[in-house]
């Protein structure tokens, strides 16, 4: 099964009994989705999401010797639109970050790979100005 | 930052006619305009040493540019926002361009529902398209068209993906129907005091300048 988030694409573990809903294996949610569980509950950076606590048996089960996350209900507690065709399923932005990123003003992060490969991160840039500049062959 | 699903083959001669001294990335999954809620190139923001958004703007060209689009040419910006630039950068938080964070946040486009679903379409769309699966991306990229009418960003990597000529006759159609039928832009205006704000630009066919030597000749 294969994740298109962040900008990425990831293929990860498929539950073998799964139904139509997107479940992803603990292990693999920060690399897939960039979020990991934590006792207070699901987090990406410094947001954190409780668990509903009458969800939580229904979200994380046990299955094929692993444990699963049913990201798509997740997903749709938290607003994150999410779209599947076949094997693939791709995630939208998350609506909490696009709105405190609004509030604070700050850039949101991010890691790309330059052309001469170097990877180049936003955040590495704080202490000094920085154009961001965007074009298109089209 | 190059956003263009095409990625190196179809940047880089353009990269190296432009020789650039700063540095350059490719973005082929949009994924920048999504964090920035950017909807049209070129666009830009300005980020202080602090991390914040200072300012942010679309049709952000360096200087009147005039490029071949289809069988004509098209000539879009002015050197405002150049200049704008070089005021910030000079004079930082001094500078009179310096949004605060209340207007940034009353300029950023609203976010709602299709909004969101737009771009985890246009992701999936571009992810078939990457592997080569044409049948399934222009689905998708259709259906995020759909989803995001005034998205320039999804339409025109869309349509690109049927042919640069199909592309070019769309925005054609496109930026004419809008301007007879609506009161919509190609750019939102940057609101610089000194800007040369064109809500679409009208295309020079190859054939204007003879047309305008006929038009000399005829009133003399």
């Amino acid at each position: 099964m294969i994740i298109v988030a962040n900008g990425k694409t990831n293929e990860v573990s498929q539950r073998t009994d799964a139904t139509d809903a997107l479940w992803v294996r603990l292990d693999e949610l920060p690399g897939a989705t960039g979020w990991q569980m934590k006792p207070q509950g699901a987090c990406l950076g410094e947001l954190c999401v409780p668990l509903p606590a009458d969800r939580r048996g229904d979200w994380i089960a046990d299955a094929d010797g692993w444990v699963w996350f049913c990201y798509s209900e997740f997903a749709d507690h938290i607003g994150q639109k999410h779209v599947r065709d076949g094997d693939v399923w791709s995630l939208g932005s998350v609506p909490e970050v696009r709105r405190s990123g609004l509030e604070s003003a700050i850039a949101p992060d991010f890691e790309v790979t330059e052309r001469n490969g170097d990877t180049l991160r936003l955040s590495d840039l704080r202490g000094h100005k920085v154009v961001l500049f965007t074009w298109s062959s089209w | 930052m190059a956003q263009d699903s095409g990625g190196p083959a179809a940047l880089d001669k353009w990269f190296d006619r432009a020789a650039p001294t700063y540095r350059c990335v490719v973005d082929p999954t949009h994924h920048i305009s999504s964090l920035f809620g950017w909807v049209n190139v070129p666009s830009a923001a300005w980020i202080d040493e602090d991390g914040r958004i200072v300012r942010s703007a679309e049709g952000a060209y360096p200087a009147e540019t005039t490029y071949r689009f289809g069988l004509g040419k098209v000539r879009l910006g002015d050197g405002a926002f150049a200049r704008a630039t070089r005021d910030w950068i000079e004079r930082g938080a001094d500078s009179e361009h310096v949004w605060s964070a209340a207007e940034l946040a009353e300029r950023i486009r609203p976010v709602d529902d299709d909004t969101l679903l737009a771009e985890a379409t246009f992701k999936l769309a571009l992810h078939f398209e990457a592997t080569g699966d044409s049948e399934r991306a222009r689905r998708h990229f259709a259906a995020a068209e759909h989803l995001a009418p005034d998205n320039w960003n999804y339409l025109r990597q869309g349509w690109t993906h049927k042919g640069t000529a199909y592309a070019h006759l769309k925005v054609l159609r496109r930026t004419n129907h809008l301007r007879k039928n609506s009161d919509k832009s190609y750019y939102d205006p940057m609101g610089l005091p000194d800007e040369n704000y064109r809500r679409f630009t009208e295309p020079e066919w190859l054939w204007t300048p003879a047309a305008r030597r006929l038009k000399q000749l005829l009133h003399r």
